[in-house]
Protein backbone atom coordinates (compact mmCIF):
# COMPACT_ATOMS: atom_id res chain seq x y z
CA UNK A 1 0.00 0.00 0.00
CA UNK A 2 2.84 2.32 0.83
CA UNK A 3 4.55 1.30 -2.36
CA UNK A 4 1.42 2.16 -4.29
CA UNK A 5 1.24 5.47 -2.52
CA UNK A 6 4.87 6.21 -3.29
CA UNK A 7 4.45 5.22 -6.92
CA UNK A 8 1.47 7.57 -7.23
CA UNK A 9 3.44 10.25 -5.47
CA UNK A 10 6.26 9.79 -7.95
CA UNK A 11 3.78 10.04 -10.82
CA UNK A 12 2.31 13.15 -9.26
CA UNK A 13 5.66 14.86 -8.90
CA UNK A 14 6.75 13.85 -12.35
CA UNK A 15 3.54 14.98 -14.02
CA UNK A 16 3.49 18.30 -12.17
CA UNK A 17 7.13 18.91 -12.94
CA UNK A 18 6.62 18.03 -16.60
CA UNK A 19 3.62 20.31 -16.77
CA UNK A 20 5.47 23.13 -15.07
CA UNK A 21 8.71 22.87 -16.98
CA UNK A 22 7.64 21.60 -20.37
CA UNK A 23 3.95 21.54 -21.26
CA UNK A 24 3.03 24.94 -19.84
CA UNK A 25 5.39 26.46 -22.39
CA UNK A 26 3.80 24.70 -25.35
CA UNK A 27 1.21 26.74 -27.25
CA UNK A 28 0.94 24.96 -30.54
CA UNK A 29 -0.31 27.38 -33.23
CA UNK A 30 -1.14 29.68 -30.37
CA UNK A 31 -3.98 27.40 -29.23
CA UNK A 32 -2.95 23.92 -28.15
CA UNK A 33 -1.57 23.49 -24.64
CA UNK A 34 -1.27 19.89 -23.48
CA UNK A 35 -2.47 19.03 -19.99
CA UNK A 36 -1.23 15.48 -19.52
CA UNK A 37 -1.24 15.54 -15.71
CA UNK A 38 -4.77 14.18 -15.95
CA UNK A 39 -3.00 10.89 -16.67
CA UNK A 40 -2.66 10.48 -12.91
CA UNK A 41 -6.40 9.72 -12.73
CA UNK A 42 -6.10 7.06 -15.41
CA UNK A 43 -3.81 5.12 -13.09
CA UNK A 44 -6.41 4.47 -10.37
CA UNK A 45 -7.75 0.92 -10.24
CA UNK A 46 -11.36 -0.19 -10.06
CA UNK A 47 -11.41 -0.65 -6.30
CA UNK A 48 -9.76 2.65 -5.40
CA UNK A 49 -11.72 4.55 -2.78
CA UNK A 50 -13.49 7.51 -4.26
CA UNK A 51 -12.30 9.97 -1.66
CA UNK A 52 -8.67 9.05 -2.36
CA UNK A 53 -9.17 9.62 -6.09
CA UNK A 54 -10.74 12.98 -5.29
CA UNK A 55 -7.89 14.00 -3.00
CA UNK A 56 -5.17 12.92 -5.45
CA UNK A 57 -6.86 14.65 -8.34
CA UNK A 58 -7.45 17.83 -6.36
CA UNK A 59 -3.84 17.91 -5.10
CA UNK A 60 -2.40 17.33 -8.56
CA UNK A 61 -4.57 20.03 -10.10
CA UNK A 62 -3.77 22.48 -7.32
CA UNK A 63 -0.01 21.96 -7.66
CA UNK A 64 -0.18 22.48 -11.40
CA UNK A 65 -2.28 25.60 -10.80
CA UNK A 66 0.36 27.09 -8.55
CA UNK A 67 2.98 26.23 -11.15
CA UNK A 68 1.04 27.94 -13.90
CA UNK A 69 -0.34 30.76 -11.69
CA UNK A 70 -3.96 29.85 -12.31
CA UNK A 71 -5.17 28.93 -8.81
CA UNK A 72 -8.28 26.81 -8.71
CA UNK A 73 -8.56 26.20 -12.44
CA UNK A 74 -6.86 22.81 -12.66
CA UNK A 75 -8.00 21.84 -9.16
CA UNK A 76 -11.68 22.27 -10.03
CA UNK A 77 -11.31 20.38 -13.33
CA UNK A 78 -9.30 17.56 -11.81
CA UNK A 79 -11.73 17.21 -8.90
CA UNK A 80 -14.66 16.91 -11.30
CA UNK A 81 -12.78 14.37 -13.43
CA UNK A 82 -11.73 12.44 -10.32
CA UNK A 83 -15.35 12.28 -9.23
CA UNK A 84 -16.40 10.77 -12.55
CA UNK A 85 -13.39 8.47 -13.08
CA UNK A 86 -14.54 5.53 -10.89
CA UNK A 87 -17.98 5.57 -12.48
CA UNK A 88 -16.51 5.64 -15.97
CA UNK A 89 -14.04 2.86 -15.28
CA UNK A 90 -16.77 0.76 -13.71
CA UNK A 91 -18.92 1.27 -16.77
CA UNK A 92 -16.16 0.38 -19.22
CA UNK A 93 -14.51 -2.49 -17.34
CA UNK A 94 -15.25 -6.07 -18.47
CA UNK A 95 -17.83 -7.96 -16.43
CA UNK A 96 -15.26 -10.49 -15.29
CA UNK A 97 -12.68 -7.88 -14.34
CA UNK A 98 -10.88 -8.23 -11.06
CA UNK A 99 -11.70 -5.84 -8.24
CA UNK A 100 -8.26 -4.28 -8.38
CA UNK A 101 -8.18 -4.00 -12.13
CA UNK A 102 -6.24 -1.00 -13.40
CA UNK A 103 -7.10 0.48 -16.74
CA UNK A 104 -4.55 -0.39 -19.43
CA UNK A 105 -4.31 -1.61 -22.99
CA UNK A 106 -4.19 -5.15 -21.63
CA UNK A 107 -7.13 -5.01 -19.25
CA UNK A 108 -9.56 -2.93 -21.32
CA UNK A 109 -8.21 -3.74 -24.73
CA UNK A 110 -6.78 -1.19 -27.13
CA UNK A 111 -10.04 0.43 -28.14
CA UNK A 112 -11.47 0.11 -24.66
CA UNK A 113 -8.59 2.02 -23.18
CA UNK A 114 -8.61 4.55 -25.98
CA UNK A 115 -12.29 5.23 -25.34
CA UNK A 116 -11.75 5.41 -21.58
CA UNK A 117 -8.80 7.78 -21.91
CA UNK A 118 -10.58 9.81 -24.56
CA UNK A 119 -13.67 10.33 -22.41
CA UNK A 120 -11.73 11.12 -19.24
CA UNK A 121 -9.35 13.56 -20.95
CA UNK A 122 -12.30 15.04 -22.82
CA UNK A 123 -14.16 15.73 -19.60
CA UNK A 124 -11.08 17.22 -17.98
CA UNK A 125 -10.09 19.43 -20.93
CA UNK A 126 -13.63 20.59 -21.52
CA UNK A 127 -14.17 21.63 -17.91
CA UNK A 128 -10.70 23.22 -17.87
CA UNK A 129 -11.32 25.42 -20.89
CA UNK A 130 -14.84 26.29 -19.89
CA UNK A 131 -13.59 27.53 -16.55
CA UNK A 132 -10.70 29.27 -18.27
CA UNK A 133 -12.85 31.24 -20.71
CA UNK A 134 -15.90 31.39 -18.45
CA UNK A 135 -17.98 32.55 -21.40
CA UNK A 136 -18.89 31.64 -24.98
CA UNK A 137 -18.01 35.07 -26.29
CA UNK A 138 -15.22 33.77 -28.57
CA UNK A 139 -16.74 30.38 -29.13
CA UNK A 140 -14.67 29.59 -32.24
CA UNK A 141 -11.34 30.30 -30.50
CA UNK A 142 -12.55 28.39 -27.49
CA UNK A 143 -13.49 25.37 -29.61
CA UNK A 144 -10.14 25.34 -31.43
CA UNK A 145 -8.15 25.70 -28.19
CA UNK A 146 -10.19 23.00 -26.50
CA UNK A 147 -10.07 20.54 -29.38
CA UNK A 148 -6.36 20.94 -30.05
CA UNK A 149 -5.44 20.80 -26.36
CA UNK A 150 -7.62 17.79 -25.84
CA UNK A 151 -6.04 16.06 -28.83
CA UNK A 152 -2.54 16.67 -27.54
CA UNK A 153 -3.45 15.65 -24.00
CA UNK A 154 -5.12 12.51 -25.23
CA UNK A 155 -2.15 11.50 -27.40
CA UNK A 156 0.30 12.18 -24.58
CA UNK A 157 -1.76 10.08 -22.18
CA UNK A 158 -1.89 7.20 -24.67
CA UNK A 159 1.86 7.53 -25.17
CA UNK A 160 2.58 7.52 -21.44
CA UNK A 161 0.33 4.51 -20.99
CA UNK A 162 2.13 2.81 -23.85
CA UNK A 163 5.48 3.42 -22.16
CA UNK A 164 4.19 2.41 -18.70
CA UNK A 165 2.24 -0.57 -20.00
CA UNK A 166 5.18 -1.76 -22.14
CA UNK A 167 7.30 -2.12 -19.05
CA UNK A 168 4.67 -3.94 -16.99
CA UNK A 169 2.78 -5.88 -19.65
CA UNK A 170 1.23 -8.31 -19.75
CA UNK A 171 0.75 -9.04 -16.06
CA UNK A 172 -2.28 -7.88 -14.12
CA UNK A 173 -1.88 -5.01 -11.72
CA UNK A 174 -2.62 -5.30 -8.09
CA UNK A 175 -2.81 -2.03 -6.32
CA UNK A 176 -4.59 0.20 -3.82
CA UNK B 1 -27.77 10.91 14.86
CA UNK B 2 -26.84 7.40 13.87
CA UNK B 3 -28.75 7.76 10.64
CA UNK B 4 -26.92 10.98 10.02
CA UNK B 5 -23.57 9.32 10.60
CA UNK B 6 -24.54 6.47 8.31
CA UNK B 7 -25.59 8.96 5.71
CA UNK B 8 -22.28 10.80 5.97
CA UNK B 9 -20.30 7.57 5.84
CA UNK B 10 -22.19 6.43 2.77
CA UNK B 11 -22.00 9.67 0.83
CA UNK B 12 -18.75 11.11 2.19
CA UNK B 13 -17.23 11.29 -1.30
CA UNK B 14 -20.09 13.56 -2.37
CA UNK B 15 -19.38 15.91 0.50
CA UNK B 16 -15.68 15.77 -0.18
CA UNK B 17 -16.33 16.52 -3.84
CA UNK B 18 -18.47 19.53 -2.96
CA UNK B 19 -15.91 20.82 -0.47
CA UNK B 20 -13.01 20.46 -2.89
CA UNK B 21 -14.91 22.03 -5.74
CA UNK B 22 -16.02 24.90 -3.52
CA UNK B 23 -12.44 25.46 -2.44
CA UNK B 24 -11.23 25.29 -6.03
CA UNK B 25 -13.81 27.82 -7.19
CA UNK B 26 -12.95 30.04 -4.29
CA UNK B 27 -9.34 30.02 -5.44
CA UNK B 28 -10.40 30.47 -9.05
CA UNK B 29 -12.51 33.54 -8.40
CA UNK B 30 -10.27 34.96 -5.73
CA UNK B 31 -6.89 34.83 -7.44
CA UNK B 32 -7.65 35.05 -11.16
CA UNK B 33 -8.45 38.57 -12.32
CA UNK B 34 -10.47 37.61 -15.35
CA UNK B 35 -12.62 35.07 -13.55
CA UNK B 36 -12.82 37.40 -10.58
CA UNK B 37 -14.21 40.24 -12.70
CA UNK B 38 -16.59 37.88 -14.47
CA UNK B 39 -17.64 36.48 -11.15
CA UNK B 40 -18.23 39.93 -9.75
CA UNK B 41 -20.22 40.90 -12.82
CA UNK B 42 -22.30 37.76 -12.63
CA UNK B 43 -22.81 38.10 -8.90
CA UNK B 44 -23.72 41.76 -9.20
CA UNK B 45 -26.22 41.06 -11.94
CA UNK B 46 -27.66 38.11 -10.07
CA UNK B 47 -27.95 40.08 -6.85
CA UNK B 48 -29.51 42.99 -8.74
CA UNK B 49 -32.03 40.70 -10.36
CA UNK B 50 -32.77 39.12 -6.99
CA UNK B 51 -33.29 42.54 -5.45
CA UNK B 52 -35.49 43.53 -8.35
CA UNK B 53 -37.55 40.38 -7.96
CA UNK B 54 -37.75 41.01 -4.23
CA UNK B 55 -38.86 44.59 -4.82
CA UNK B 56 -41.50 43.40 -7.27
CA UNK B 57 -42.72 40.83 -4.80
CA UNK B 58 -42.85 43.42 -2.04
CA UNK B 59 -44.69 45.85 -4.31
CA UNK B 60 -47.15 43.11 -5.16
CA UNK B 61 -47.63 42.26 -1.51
CA UNK B 62 -48.22 45.91 -0.62
CA UNK B 63 -50.73 46.46 -3.44
CA UNK B 64 -53.56 46.13 -0.94
CA UNK B 65 -52.22 49.00 1.15
CA UNK B 66 -51.58 51.09 -1.94
CA UNK B 67 -55.09 50.36 -3.14
CA UNK B 68 -56.54 51.45 0.19
CA UNK B 69 -54.44 54.62 0.13
CA UNK B 70 -55.54 55.37 -3.43
CA UNK B 71 -59.17 54.77 -2.55
CA UNK B 72 -58.84 57.11 0.43
CA UNK B 73 -57.13 59.69 -1.75
CA UNK B 74 -59.82 59.29 -4.40
CA UNK B 75 -62.55 59.91 -1.84
CA UNK B 76 -60.79 63.08 -0.66
CA UNK B 77 -60.41 64.31 -4.22
CA UNK B 78 -64.03 63.54 -5.04
CA UNK B 79 -65.15 65.41 -1.95
CA UNK B 80 -62.94 68.38 -2.88
CA UNK B 81 -64.30 68.34 -6.42
CA UNK B 82 -67.90 68.35 -5.22
CA UNK B 83 -67.14 71.16 -2.78
CA UNK B 84 -65.39 73.19 -5.49
CA UNK B 85 -68.31 72.64 -7.85
CA UNK B 86 -70.72 73.89 -5.18
CA UNK B 87 -68.53 76.93 -4.57
CA UNK B 88 -68.37 77.72 -8.27
CA UNK B 89 -72.14 77.37 -8.63
CA UNK B 90 -72.68 79.60 -5.63
CA UNK B 91 -70.21 82.28 -6.69
CA UNK B 92 -70.88 82.38 -10.41
CA UNK B 93 -73.98 84.08 -11.81
CA UNK B 94 -75.99 81.97 -14.15
CA UNK B 95 -76.80 84.50 -16.85
CA UNK B 96 -78.84 81.99 -18.79
CA UNK B 97 -81.11 81.10 -15.88
CA UNK B 98 -83.96 83.26 -17.05
CA UNK B 99 -83.77 81.89 -20.53
CA UNK B 100 -83.76 78.34 -19.24
CA UNK B 101 -86.70 79.12 -16.98
CA UNK B 102 -88.52 80.59 -19.92
CA UNK B 103 -87.78 77.49 -21.95
CA UNK B 104 -89.15 75.31 -19.14
CA UNK B 105 -92.30 77.39 -18.99
CA UNK B 106 -92.70 77.01 -22.72
CA UNK B 107 -92.56 73.26 -22.62
CA UNK B 108 -95.51 71.74 -24.47
CA UNK B 109 -96.14 74.98 -26.33
CA UNK B 110 -95.30 75.56 -29.95
CA UNK B 111 -93.08 78.54 -30.60
CA UNK B 112 -93.11 80.20 -34.00
CA UNK B 113 -89.87 82.07 -34.55
CA UNK B 114 -89.90 85.48 -36.19
CA UNK B 115 -87.70 88.48 -36.86
CA UNK B 116 -88.62 92.00 -35.86
CA UNK B 117 -89.14 93.96 -39.07
CA UNK B 118 -90.15 97.34 -37.67
CA UNK B 119 -90.23 98.60 -34.13
CA UNK B 120 -90.81 101.80 -32.20
CA UNK B 121 -90.57 102.79 -28.56
CA UNK B 122 -90.97 106.56 -28.72
CA UNK B 123 -94.67 106.78 -29.36
CA UNK B 124 -97.55 106.44 -26.93
CA UNK B 125 -98.95 103.53 -28.87
CA UNK B 126 -96.08 101.59 -30.31
CA UNK B 127 -96.44 98.65 -32.68
CA UNK B 128 -94.03 95.96 -33.80
CA UNK B 129 -94.00 94.21 -37.16
CA UNK B 130 -92.67 90.67 -37.24
CA UNK B 131 -91.77 88.41 -40.15
CA UNK B 132 -94.28 85.64 -39.45
CA UNK B 133 -97.88 85.56 -40.57
CA UNK B 134 -100.86 83.35 -41.07
CA UNK B 135 -98.91 81.12 -43.39
CA UNK B 136 -96.61 80.38 -40.48
CA UNK B 137 -99.48 79.61 -38.15
CA UNK B 138 -99.68 82.97 -36.48
CA UNK B 139 -103.17 84.06 -35.42
CA UNK B 140 -104.59 87.10 -33.68
CA UNK B 141 -104.28 87.31 -29.88
CA UNK B 142 -101.34 85.01 -29.75
CA UNK B 143 -98.66 85.94 -27.25
CA UNK B 144 -95.23 87.08 -28.31
CA UNK B 145 -92.11 86.63 -26.23
CA UNK B 146 -88.39 87.04 -26.64
CA UNK B 147 -85.39 85.37 -25.02
CA UNK B 148 -85.56 87.55 -21.95
CA UNK B 149 -89.30 87.91 -21.36
CA UNK B 150 -92.65 89.21 -22.49
CA UNK B 151 -93.09 91.25 -25.68
CA UNK B 152 -96.80 91.63 -26.47
CA UNK B 153 -99.83 90.20 -28.24
CA UNK B 154 -100.45 89.65 -31.97
CA UNK B 155 -102.85 92.33 -33.14
CA UNK B 156 -103.15 91.77 -36.87
CA UNK B 157 -101.88 89.13 -39.24
CA UNK B 158 -101.28 89.02 -42.98
CA UNK B 159 -100.06 86.10 -44.99
CA UNK B 160 -96.40 86.54 -44.07
CA UNK B 161 -96.28 89.32 -41.52
CA UNK B 162 -97.95 90.23 -38.26
CA UNK B 163 -98.44 93.34 -36.17
CA UNK B 164 -97.77 92.96 -32.48
CA UNK B 165 -99.26 95.12 -29.76
CA UNK B 166 -96.35 95.37 -27.38
CA UNK B 167 -96.29 96.20 -23.72
CA UNK B 168 -95.30 99.69 -24.78
CA UNK B 169 -98.79 100.47 -25.95
CA UNK B 170 -101.59 102.17 -24.02
CA UNK B 171 -104.05 99.46 -25.11
CA UNK B 172 -101.95 96.70 -23.69
CA UNK B 173 -103.30 95.15 -20.49
CA UNK B 174 -101.66 91.88 -19.56
CA UNK B 175 -102.54 89.91 -16.47
CA UNK B 176 -99.43 89.39 -14.31
CA UNK B 177 -98.70 88.20 -10.82
CA UNK B 178 -95.93 88.29 -8.26
CA UNK B 179 -93.92 85.09 -8.32
CA UNK B 180 -94.44 82.98 -5.26
CA UNK B 181 -97.83 84.48 -4.44
CA UNK B 182 -101.35 84.47 -5.88
CA UNK B 183 -101.69 88.26 -6.07
CA UNK B 184 -102.17 89.46 -9.62
CA UNK B 185 -102.79 92.70 -11.44
CA UNK B 186 -102.66 94.26 -14.88
CA UNK B 187 -99.50 95.41 -16.50
CA UNK B 188 -99.79 98.72 -18.31
CA UNK B 189 -97.36 101.25 -19.72
CA UNK B 190 -97.42 104.87 -18.77
CA UNK B 191 -96.01 105.98 -22.11
CA UNK B 192 -92.87 107.55 -20.63
CA UNK B 193 -89.97 105.17 -20.16
CA UNK B 194 -89.71 102.04 -22.32
CA UNK B 195 -87.80 100.29 -19.53
CA UNK B 196 -90.60 100.49 -17.00
CA UNK B 197 -94.28 99.57 -16.72
CA UNK B 198 -96.90 99.60 -13.95
CA UNK B 199 -98.57 96.66 -12.35
CA UNK B 200 -101.96 97.91 -11.15
CA UNK B 201 -104.64 96.48 -8.91
CA UNK B 202 -102.41 94.67 -6.42
CA UNK B 203 -104.54 94.37 -3.27
CA UNK B 204 -103.57 96.27 -0.17
CA UNK B 205 -103.20 93.18 1.94
CA UNK B 206 -100.63 91.65 -0.41
CA UNK B 207 -97.14 91.15 0.98
CA UNK B 208 -94.21 91.68 -1.36
CA UNK B 209 -90.86 93.37 -1.56
CA UNK B 210 -88.90 95.44 -3.97
CA UNK B 211 -87.05 93.10 -6.28
CA UNK B 212 -89.81 90.49 -6.39
CA UNK B 213 -90.30 88.88 -9.75
CA UNK B 214 -93.31 89.70 -11.88
CA UNK B 215 -94.52 87.01 -14.27
CA UNK B 216 -97.54 86.16 -16.37
CA UNK B 217 -100.47 84.83 -14.39
CA UNK B 218 -101.83 82.51 -17.02
CA UNK B 219 -105.37 83.82 -16.52
CA UNK B 220 -105.89 84.04 -20.25
CA UNK B 221 -105.34 81.87 -23.26
CA UNK B 222 -102.66 84.23 -24.57
CA UNK B 223 -99.73 83.53 -22.25
CA UNK B 224 -98.99 80.47 -20.19
CA UNK B 225 -98.29 81.20 -16.52
CA UNK B 226 -94.77 81.96 -15.27
CA UNK B 227 -93.27 83.88 -18.16
CA UNK B 228 -90.81 86.38 -16.78
CA UNK B 229 -91.87 90.00 -17.15
CA UNK B 230 -89.62 92.00 -14.84
CA UNK B 231 -88.88 92.94 -11.25
CA UNK B 232 -90.57 95.26 -8.80
CA UNK B 233 -88.67 98.54 -8.81
CA UNK B 234 -90.86 100.71 -6.58
CA UNK B 235 -94.14 100.55 -4.67
CA UNK B 236 -96.84 103.15 -4.90
CA UNK B 237 -100.55 103.61 -4.35
CA UNK B 238 -103.24 103.58 -7.00
CA UNK B 239 -105.12 106.76 -7.78
CA UNK B 240 -108.12 105.74 -5.69
CA UNK B 241 -105.86 104.48 -2.89
CA UNK B 242 -107.53 101.08 -2.78
CA UNK B 243 -104.66 99.10 -4.21
CA UNK B 244 -100.94 99.18 -4.90
CA UNK B 245 -99.35 100.35 -8.09
CA UNK B 246 -95.98 98.73 -8.60
CA UNK B 247 -93.27 100.12 -10.84
CA UNK B 248 -91.84 97.18 -12.77
CA UNK B 249 -88.46 97.14 -14.41
CA UNK B 250 -89.15 95.27 -17.64
CA UNK B 251 -86.90 92.38 -18.53
CA UNK B 252 -87.39 92.94 -22.24
CA UNK B 253 -85.26 95.61 -23.84
CA UNK B 254 -87.61 96.86 -26.54
CA UNK B 255 -85.01 99.18 -27.94
CA UNK B 256 -82.85 96.27 -29.04
CA UNK B 257 -85.45 93.70 -29.95
CA UNK B 258 -84.38 91.44 -32.80
CA UNK B 259 -85.72 87.91 -32.44
CA UNK B 260 -89.11 86.99 -31.05
CA UNK B 261 -91.30 83.91 -30.81
CA UNK B 262 -95.05 83.64 -31.17
CA UNK B 263 -96.72 81.37 -28.65
CA UNK B 264 -99.17 78.93 -30.23
CA UNK B 265 -101.03 77.16 -27.48
CA UNK B 266 -102.84 74.01 -28.41
CA UNK B 267 -106.29 74.89 -27.06
CA UNK B 268 -106.18 78.65 -27.54
CA UNK B 269 -108.77 78.83 -30.42
CA UNK B 270 -111.23 76.77 -28.40
CA UNK B 271 -110.77 78.89 -25.32
CA UNK B 272 -111.05 82.08 -27.34
CA UNK B 273 -114.30 80.90 -28.94
CA UNK B 274 -115.75 80.18 -25.54
CA UNK B 275 -114.71 83.62 -24.33
CA UNK B 276 -116.34 85.27 -27.32
CA UNK B 277 -119.55 83.35 -26.77
CA UNK B 278 -119.53 84.34 -23.14
CA UNK B 279 -119.00 88.01 -24.06
CA UNK B 280 -121.88 87.83 -26.54
CA UNK B 281 -124.22 86.34 -23.97
CA UNK B 282 -123.25 88.92 -21.39
CA UNK B 283 -123.85 91.73 -23.89
CA UNK B 284 -127.52 90.72 -24.39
Amino acid sequence: MIVTFLIRLLWLVALVAAQMMVFNHIHLFGYATPLPYVYLLLLFPLNASRWSVLLWGFTCGLLCDFASITPGLGAASMTLTAFVQPLLLQAMAPKDALEDMQASYHTLGLWGYVRYAALLTLLFTLSYFLLLSFSFFHVADLAIAFASSWGLTFILCLAMERVRGGRQAPKQQSSS
Amino acid sequence: MRALLEFIARYHHWMLFVVLEAFSFMLLFQFNHYQHSLWLTAVTETVSRAHEAEARALRYLTLGQENAALTRRNLILEYNLAEATRQIERLSHDSTGTERLQADRMEGIELIPAKVVTNSVMRRDNLITISAGAADGVRQEMGVVCGTGLVGIVFLTSEHFSIVLPLLNSRSHISCRLRGSDYFGHLVWDGINPLYAQLDDIPRHARFNIGDVVETSGFSSVFPPGIFVGKVEAIGNSDDGLSYKLRVHLATDFTALQDVSVIAQQFQPEVRELEHQADSLMAR
